[in-house]
């Protein structure tokens, strides 16, 4: 699902900054990969580079047996419409819209008509847990439901790959495992699922683990716990 | 994502931000009510000419009297503009409709305790010609007053007003004499002007002034009195006028085709009467009119150039408030940016906000350019502020037209925001 090699990426000129400095790694299809590492360490710039918001300044990335380089910035965010879901740390619910239309806006962008998306979200967000509170605003929603919203959300146009940054980052602990339980419903499905966090009781859950420090993999683990 | 998705949206970001809104809407609005305004007098004008063209009567012609240099009067030379003038035309072009000569005065009005100065004019029985549209009682003077410079003369009276009087006009007081003449019957009374004595033979009464589209080039006289009269003993004459002088000689050909004909006769035959002297001069009726029309097209330019400033200044307002907007609202591009919406798909959205609160200022504009109209126009009457359907459009084009421009950067620099930039905003 995810192949990457030898991915560099320099902010500024070429003596910048490297915040990866080579990293490669393959994720197959239906794999929980975790990925860990102290803050500073280049995850969110993986993320980043990962869900096609940033490009690589050299290494190869193949999505979904896709080649992203040479893509223009119009196809990327088409290839990001519909392969990848993005699962924020802050929710990044758009506040003025309900859950509903939130859960919505990526369908909208993928040109659906208003009947099915309506008829997606409703479903999505059932399936999260939500049923009865669609037309409620994020401030009407508690932490853990918003993070639900946000889930239902990155589910609208059946991605191939969830991409979660630190998604119970914000949320008790007992949420978190609501949360996680349903990532795990998620992976059982078979989606594949990149999540990055630093909480080693979150990583545990997951079929790998890969350690990130200073721009590179320093550790590729399979928890005894869960076996791949 | 498609626009009507984007309006929807735009309706959602319009009305969590009210007052922001509103502001930026307003100075379009003033704007596109100033151009409605603009639209509706220009509109006006033209449907005011073409009225005043068939009240006119088609071939028209004015002589009118200019003070020429004090030589040629001194010698003799030419004795200005006389009814003998207006008697030779006759003579010379039996086949004109209407040849009128006017002599103006002034004179001190007795009327029992009624005093007052008056404005009064001399003219033929051609008079009734021109563009007869009153209401008469009595009876008006015949050739034989005017042969014998009979001491007669005729009141006119205001018109009124038919519908409801207007709001300014209740600002307006009617002068003097207006006023007593409305008031007391005057018909059959004998009053004095000057030191004479005359008698009041007729009653002329304007049509109500909010029918009549005269009032855009109407004269001052009040009282109408044969022209032999003035002439011997109402006019004050200076040293060197004649006798028999009028002001002015209005002629109607009867139609635009013969008007050219007719002024190179008069033309010749004025020239000759006045030895060369230039103390007359030759007017086209359309001509004046025209000339009028085009004092009235400067300010109607003035109005739209006022318009097009406040729509532009609303337009530097919209310009404003999707900066703003898009400042407060990074986060949000970073969010949707991340979803799948596309650089165009960006710029669509703040278009279409921003000619949204183009169209919303445009139809509040509209409104109050339609009850602008109604009080600021000079008259209550339907002509003066006259709209075609397509004005409605028109102005709503040009502002939503003019809010689109001023967001076209705004939102092609929210277009270009980097994503992973816009996410991690705060």
């Amino acid at each position: 699902m995810v192949e990457i090699d030898a991915v560099v990426k320099v902010y500024g000129d070429a003596g910048g900054y490297r915040a990866l400095d080579g990293v490669s790694f393959t994720v197959p299809e239906g794999q929980f990969a975790a990925i860990m590492g102290p803050s500073g360490c280049g995850k969110s710039t993986l993320l980043n580079v990962l869900g096609l918001m940033d490009q690589p300044t050299s290494g190869s990335y193949k999505l979904d047996a896709t080649a992203v380089q040479g893509l223009s910035d119009a196809e990327r965010t088409h290839l990001r419409r519909d392969k990848l879901g993005f699962v924020f740390q802050s929710f990044n619910l758009l506040p003025r819209m309900t859950a509903l239309q939130n859960v919505c806006l990526p369908m909208g962008y993928a040109g659906l008509s208003r009947k099915d998306r309506l008829e997606r979200a409703h479903g999505l967000l059932a399936r999260v847990g939500l049923k009865g509170k669609e037309l409620r605003t994020p401030l009407e929603l508690s932490g853990g439901e918003r993070q639900r919203v946000g889930i239902a959300r990155s589910l609208a146009n059946r991605p191939r790959l969830l991409l979660a940054d630190e998604p119970t980052g914000n949320l008790d602990s007992k949420t978190s495992v609501e949360i996680m339980a349903l990532f795990r419903e998620l992976h059982a499905e078979g989606m594949t699922l990149l999540l990055v966090t630093h909480d080693p009781g979150i990583a545990a859950q997951a079929d790998r683990i890969l350690r990130v420090k200073d721009g590179r993999i320093v550790a590729d683990e399979r928890p005894a716990a869960q076996p791949a | 994502m498609n626009v009507g998705e984007s309006v929807r949206t735009g309706f959602v970001e319009i009305w969590s931000h009210k007052t922001r809104s509103f502001l930026s809407f307003s100075s379009i609005a003033f704007g596109v009510a100033a151009i409605l305004y603009t639209f509706a007098n220009v509109n006006g004008m033209y449907i005011r000419r073409t009225k005043a063209f068939d009240i006119a009567g088609p071939g028209r012609l004015e002589i009118e009297k200019r003070e020429s240099g004090g030589f040629s009067a001194l010698v003799g030379l030419s004795k200005g503009l006389t009814t003998g003038d207006a008697e030779a035309m006759r003579a010379a072009m039996p086949w004109l409709y209407m040849l009128s000569p006017t002599l103006r005065a002034s004179a001190d009005l007795r009327d029992g305790d009624f005093r007052d100065r008056v404005q009064l004019e001399g003219v033929t029985l051609d008079w009734a010609k021109r563009g007869w549209v009153f209401t008469k009682r009595g009876r008006f003077f015949n050739s034989h007053d005017l042969a014998n410079a009979a001491r007669v003369c005729i009141v006119l009276e205001q018109g009124g007003w038919a519908g409801k009087k207007p709001f300014w006009a209740r600002f307006w007081r009617d002068d003097n004499f207006a006023g007593h003449a409305r008031r007391a019957d005057m018909l059959g009374r004998t009053i004095q002007l000057d030191d004479g004595l005359y008698t009041v033979i007729g009653v002329l009464k304007n049509p109500p002034r909010d029918k009549d589209p005269r009032w855009f080039f109407r004269s001052g006289g009040l009282l109408i009195l044969p022209l032999t009269t003035v002439q011997r003993y109402l006019a004050r004459r200076g040293a060197t006028d004649s006798l028999d002088g009028v002001d002015n000689i209005i002629v109607d050909t009867g139609s635009v085709e013969t008007i050219p004909r007719a002024r190179r006769r008069i033309e010749a035959l004025l020239s000759g009467r006045h030895r060369g002297v230039a103390d007359y001069e030759i007017k086209d009726f359309r001509e004046m009119v025209q000339n009028m029309l085009e004092n009235m097209r400067k300010y109607a330019v003035a109005v739209l150039a006022v318009g097009v400033v406040a729509v532009l200044a609303g337009g530097v307002g919209i310009m404003n408030v999707t900066l703003a907007t898009i400042f407060s609202r990074i986060r949000e591009i970073g969010v949707r940016r991340a979803l799948g919406g596309t650089r165009a798909d960006i710029l669509v959205q703040f278009l279409t906000e921003a000619a949204l609160l183009g169209v919303l200022g445009g139809i509040a504009g509209i409104g109050l350019g339609l009850s602008g109209i109604r009080y600021l126009s000079d008259d209550g009457a339907e002509t003066v502020a006259a709209l075609l359907w397509w004005h409605f459009p028109a102005t709503l084009a040009i502002s939503a037209g003019t809010a689109l421009l001023f967001a076209l950067y705004p939102a092609y620099q929210a277009s270009r925001l980097d994503p992973v930039e816009a996410l991690r905003y705060e």
